[in-house]
């Protein structure tokens, strides 16, 4: 019988072209190994297998909305076990990264955390974590900002009684104009087609 | 031996007691440590979200750079996703000529270059390969008998090399536990997953794998978990009781740093050394037996 069925390449050529490890998707031999080891993967729409799956068949807007994306937790057993030598756990960070710059957002909290992580390098070259944390509790606004420290006061109370909160803000790091001036020039340079 | 000791953003922090107790243990075991003046934030585990794979990369080759132009030592990081990240850089950079000089490129913006010749070490291998098991037991003042111990390594401590333990089945933590006098408890969760940097904000997901790991290491007879990352440290011990909430669970069991345990078990000071006060759930009650 013939197969009648055409994909759409379209999406996948996108992946190859823009997305940081996108190539590397062209060695996947669909076994599922990647996805017996993700620690999360039993709570993802989809796992790494079958994203894997999904780009090849061309379904752009399932993939970059996938929960999985954003659910990863860089714990690295995919790249450690894949036969194929897939780094899957790098796919799946260029896949959230270009997720992102299109405008989609997979899990709002991490995206959001993320987000203010990404900024805080950006601004002072170091994380402040007590920062950090406020940030992302506010990011709603004001009301749910309260809402969301007092949900979790006595994990930040324990934390600074027990000497493990910094009493003061973090200042920048020496360097970090020039720190800043690099990483302009990694985006700009980035801009030109994915590095590896 | 002298090294760097890039001791990263959360150990000034959430991860204190572990840069505490680090010094006073390693220096009594005749390691010498410099700062890299200046270091940056090595992006950790969620950089990729706002920052390009590139951008990464460089983040951790300034901090190779300044490292090479300070004098070259070894680099020493404490912190499992520093260790990942800036060892993960290094190894690309020193293999893909293209990508070095791209790097190299970029770094020339802020005038620091680096030609590869670092080499990035887990606390663990240096303690075990350049220290060794036999100098560690040497050290030993208090052991500590009869205390069983889970030596949770977590993922980022090996992987993805395993250039100094198995990434499936490492056993170098377990074996500087035994040098303590402690037991290291059988513990096949050693390397699942905790959640890492997502365990804020998709608790509910990651509160599950947190309470394998613990299940198995009390079910296994621990009365105490070892750790030689913050991340783990962080979500093991400070979220527990959010865990108990969320779960119905009933834990209650101290996580230490390995650096603590060898300070108690050096003679060392409980508090200005083994940074026992800093921890969440005291870890007194099962030290106890083997503090002075």
């Amino acid at each position: 019988m013939k197969n009648e069925k055409q994909y759409n390449q379209s999406f996948a050529d996108e992946v190859f072209r823009r997305v940081d490890f996108g190539q590397e998707i062209k060695k996947c031999m669909q076994c599922g190994v990647c996805a017996a080891s993700c620690p999360l993967s039993l709570d993802m729409d989809y796992s790494p297998r079958k994203i894997f799956a999904m780009i090849r068949a061309g379904k752009r807007e399932e993939v970059l909305s996938s929960e999985a994306l954003l659910l990863c937790t860089s714990c690295y057993a995919c790249k450690v076990r894949c036969p194929r030598g897939i780094p899957v756990v790098d796919v799946m960070h260029g896949l959230a990264h270009y997720a992102l710059s299109q405008g989609y957002v997979p899990r709002k909290n991490t995206a959001i955390f993320a987000g203010e992580f990404w900024s805080q390098i950006y601004k002072k070259g170091r994380i402040d974590e007590k920062d950090l944390s406020r940030r992302y509790f506010f990011a709603d606004g004001f009301i749910p900002g309260i809402r969301n420290s007092l949900e979790l006061a006595d994990i930040g109370i324990s934390m600074l009684l027990h000497k493990r909160m910094k009493v003061l803000p973090e200042r920048s790091i020496k360097g970090i104009g020039a720190l800043r001036k690099m990483l302009d020039k990694a985006d700009e340079v980035r801009k030109g087609g994915a590095v590896s | 031996m002298k090294y760097f000791l890039y001791w990263g953003c959360s150990l000034e922090a959430s991860g204190a007691n572990f840069l505490v107790s680090l010094r006073p243990a390693c220096e009594a075991l005749g390691m010498e440590f410099e700062e890299i003046d200046d270091w940056n934030c090595c992006g950790a585990s969620i950089s990729y979200v706002g920052g390009n794979d590139l951008a990464i990369k460089v983040l951790n080759a300034r901090n190779l750079a300044l490292a090479e132009a300070a004098g070259g030592f070894d680099i020493v990081a404490p912190c499992s996703s520093c260790y990942i990240q800036m060892n993960k850089v290094n190894h690309e950079i020193q293999q893909d000529p293209e990508l070095a000089s791209t790097v190299n490129e970029i770094l020339a913006e802020g005038g620091l270059s680096y030609s590869g010749n670092i080499k990035v070490r887990h606390l663990l291998d240096v303690l075990y390969h350049d220290i060794g098991v036999k100098t560690i037991a040497d050290h030993v003042v208090y052991p500590l008998d009869g205390i069983k111990v889970a030596g949770y390594v977590g993922c980022q401590s090996v992987r993805p090399y395993g250039e100094y333990d198995s990434v499936e089945n490492p056993v170098i933590q377990d074996k500087i536990l035994t040098a303590l006098g402690a037991e290291a408890a059988y513990f096949p969760n050693k390397m699942r997953c905790c959640g890492s940097g997502i365990f804020l904000t998709e608790m509910e997901h990651c509160a599950r794998l947190v309470a394998d790991i613990l299940n198995d290491a009390i079910g296994h007879g621990a009365e105490l978990v070892s750790t030689v990352c913050p991340m783990c440290a962080m979500n093991l011990e400070n979220y527990q009781g959010r865990i108990n909430k969320l779960l119905g669970t009933e834990f209650d069991i101290p996580i230490v740093y390995l650096t603590q345990l060898m300070a108690v078990a050096f003679g060392m000071d409980p508090k200005t050394d083994a940074a026992l006060n800093y921890n969440i759930i005291p870890p007194e009650k099962v030290l106890n037996r083997a503090l002075h």
